[in-house]
């Protein structure tokens, strides 16, 4: 092939140098790199939702008379429906009752029934089920555990994973007591247990009769 | 001396394809780099820039019995089949109703609670695996799977016997989303459970 | 028009300036006129003036990517007609829906858009269909498959997002479902899910932001990828020739 002679002296930057172009090159890219990254990250502080009521405030639900007069069952360990924030609220001592009392001898409970002032024992659980979202029903009368009737997932009272294809127990909320007054916080939702936690409860699904699943 | 050799391969008349003296001048670090000191005969070596295919070049050469004339061929075509689906999609519409249930009430979920159909595959899916298993598996894999395809298929032909297993391998995906689309529409019911089309349809468009 | 007045008309309509600055050149008759018809129109551009025969044969393509455009063309006519009478607002959405069915004239609009969108997914399955089985995703092509996937994506996300807009148990328990599908990918948390819902669960605010990816994000982006789509197809040499 040709000989190369004519080409001259090759001028470049030294090693380890920049050039004032590829100096100029660079900051322009990383320029442009900054300002994508900034319209980005503006664009979902902008979309994100800042909630002032309903799910995703702090909700007050009132003393545990108010929930005794709105649901005379909460003593008898019936949870609480509060549907503007789709909760149970779970009044434990009472519900933990309850499932010995139904479940004939197969749980056992320290408390007994009615107990219409559980104080800080109370959990609020979402009604949305951790499988697919559907609306959880209030529970089955047959096993005592809630039943989500679309594709059959099963929890106990106390929300904790026991059959189905949901991927964990229900997703809850932090709750506190103000006084004597509940107030659940939604701002956050607390993941549920994940399957396997057995802290009352240990019925296996093939004991009893199910609504659903 | 080695070149890279193709049928039909054109290289880019401006690209330095004898030494590198303009390159340091562009961009440095970025042009061909070409190994071997210049001037030593049989040291150089050529790379291959581009690889024009015949088929995407422009077809000056062809004869022209190859091709007609888009106006009016094929905005011939293209308007009857506009015609065509224009009046089937208004027949359609006048004579089917559109569904529409009971307005929303987020405090009642429905006995049988479906994604739109063409989600009802990934749903049955998940009702086999554990939910975060199926979600890793089957969006991300099905997408990057679908798009890695002609990265995979390397091969240069086109015609079904030359790549049977590609056919049987996509044809299985499409006939088996297929399968499970039409099991989790028409074959399940409350509580996701097994239902014979003729004991109860649970589907609604 | 034989003689006389008319065909004078005609000249002088054809011979003005108005005229001529529309239509440059005579009717498409001959080669010459077909080619021009074809180059000088920004639409007709997006062919090429000539195609290969194996090309525009129903056995070849199914006509399904052709199909799949004029759906998506007949979805964004209908649905700015929608949008005329559908307003974004739980308190409203179910009744204007039902108002389109019973008080506006020709309330079929809603039937037409909503099974054109069925449709548009059956056909863009099976135009990914011809174009894997044809094999004509091969180079020099790779790119436009990956363009395509894309627009498959997005044909799913405007058909899902839709189905949320009658706001009756249907479409609220459906999108609740495959939200939540959507959200057991991986990397995707509870941030995700809010962000999208526009809350923590569905209300008001997820109506409205599907409404707007619905109605202008996703048909844009759309639109935008089909210019690339076709673009492609041009460039890389036209609909593949016979396998
Ligand atoms: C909104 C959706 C889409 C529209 C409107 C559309 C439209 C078209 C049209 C009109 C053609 C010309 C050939 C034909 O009619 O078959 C075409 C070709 C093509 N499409 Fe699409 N398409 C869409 C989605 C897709 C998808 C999902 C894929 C694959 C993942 C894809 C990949 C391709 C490729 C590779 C070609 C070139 C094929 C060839 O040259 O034979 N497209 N598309
Ligand atoms: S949504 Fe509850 S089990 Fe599927």
């Amino acid at each position: 092939m040709t000989q190369h002679t004519s080409y001259g002296e090759v001028h470049g930057p030294r090693a380890g140098e920049i050039s004032r172009r590829g100096f100029m090159r660079r900051m322009l890219g990383i320029g442009t790199g900054i300002l994508s990254l900034q319209f980005l990250g503006g664009t979902i502080a902008f979309l994100w939702p800042n909630v002032t009521e309903g799910l995703g405030a702090e909700i007050t639900l009132g003393t545990a008379e108010d929930i005794n007069s709105a649901a005379p069952d909460w003593a008898q360990g019936l949870p609480y429906i509060y549907n503007p924030a789709r909760l149970f609220v779970v009044n434990v001592p009472a519900g933990k009752a309850r499932v010995a009392q139904e479940s004939g001898g197969a749980v056992e409970a320290e408390a007994s029934l009615p107990v219409p002032d559980p104080g800080e024992d109370v959990l609020a659980l979402w009604r949305k089920c951790p499988h697919l979202g559907c609306q959880v029903p209030q529970l089955c009368e047959f096993s005592q555990w809630f039943e989500c009737l679309c594709h059959g997932s099963q929890y106990t009272i106390l929300g904790e994973y026991r059959a189905g294809p949901a991927p964990r127990g229900m997703d809850r909320f932090p709750m506190r007591l103000d006084g004597d007054v509940y107030i659940v916080d939604t701002r956050e939702v607390e993941s549920g247990p994940p399957p396997g936690t057995v802290t009352f409860d240990d019925r296996e699904p093939g004991d009893m009769q199910h609504c659903a699943g | 001396m080695t070149i890279e050799k193709r049928p039909n391969a054109t290289a880019d008349k401006n690209a330095p394809t004898q030494a590198p003296s303009e390159a340091p001048l562009a961009a440095p670090g970025a042009g061909p780099k070409l190994p071997g000191p210049p001037g030593v005969p049989g040291t150089e070596r050529f790379r291959l820039l581009a690889y024009v295919k015949q088929e995407s070049m422009v077809r000056v050469d062809k004869r022209p019995d190859e091709t007609v004339l888009t106006w009016p061929h094929l905005l011939r075509a293209e308007f009857v089949m506009l015609m065509l689906m224009t009046a089937l999609l208004v027949v359609v519409s006048a004579f089917i109703r559109a569904p529409l249930e009971e307005m929303a009430n987020p405090v009642i979920t429905p006995h049988v609670a479906k994604a739109p159909w063409y989600f009802l595959g990934l749903q049955e899916l998940l009702s086999y695996f554990n939910a975060t298993v199926a979600g890793v598996l089957v969006i991300p894999v099905y997408l990057g799977g679908l798009m890695l395809i002609p990265f995979i298929d390397r091969t240069p032909y086109r015609a079904a016997r030359d790549r049977k297993l590609m056919w049987v391998f996509f044809l299985c995906l499409m006939i088996g989303g297929l399968i499970i689309t039409f099991i989790g529409s028409f074959f399940r019911g409350p509580s996701w459970q097994w239902v014979w089309p003729w004991e109860g349809l649970f589907f609604t468009l | 028009m034989s003689d006389g007045s008319g065909n004078r008309m005609t000249r002088w309509l054809k011979e003005s300036t108005v005229w001529r600055s529309l239509f440059r050149h005579g009717v498409p008759r001959d080669r010459r006129t077909r080619v021009m018809a074809v180059m000088s129109n920004v639409f007709l551009h997006l062919h090429p003036v000539a195609v290969r025969k194996s090309g525009i044969r129903l056995s070849f393509t199914w006509c399904m990517g052709g199909l799949t455009f004029f759906l998506f063309l007949a979805e964004v006519v209908s649905g700015v007609l929608l949008m005329f009478y559908y307003r974004p607002v739980i308190e409203y959405a179910y009744q204007d829906i039902q108002d389109l069915r019973a008080h506006v004239t020709l309330g079929i609009l809603r039937e037409i858009h909503r099974w054109g969108a069925h449709a548009m997914i059956i056909s863009i399955w099976l135009h990914m269909m011809r174009v894997f089985l044809t094999g004509s995703y091969k180079p020099p092509r790779e790119f436009n498959w990956i363009v395509g996937v894309f627009l498959l994506v997005l044909t799913m996300l405007l058909s899902f997002t839709g189905y949320l807009l009658p706001w009756d148990q249907l479409a609220i328990w459906a999108i609740t479902v495959g939200t939540q599908m959507a959200l057991y990918a991986p990397l995707a948390g509870p941030e995700s899910s809010f962000l999208i819902l526009g809350g923590i669960e569905i209300g008001q605010g997820t109506l409205l932001r599907f409404y707007v990816a619905h109605v202008v994000l996703f048909p844009l982006v759309t639109a935008i990828l089909l210019i690339v789509h076709f673009w492609r197809i041009r460039k890389d040499g036209g609909i593949s020739g016979p396998v």
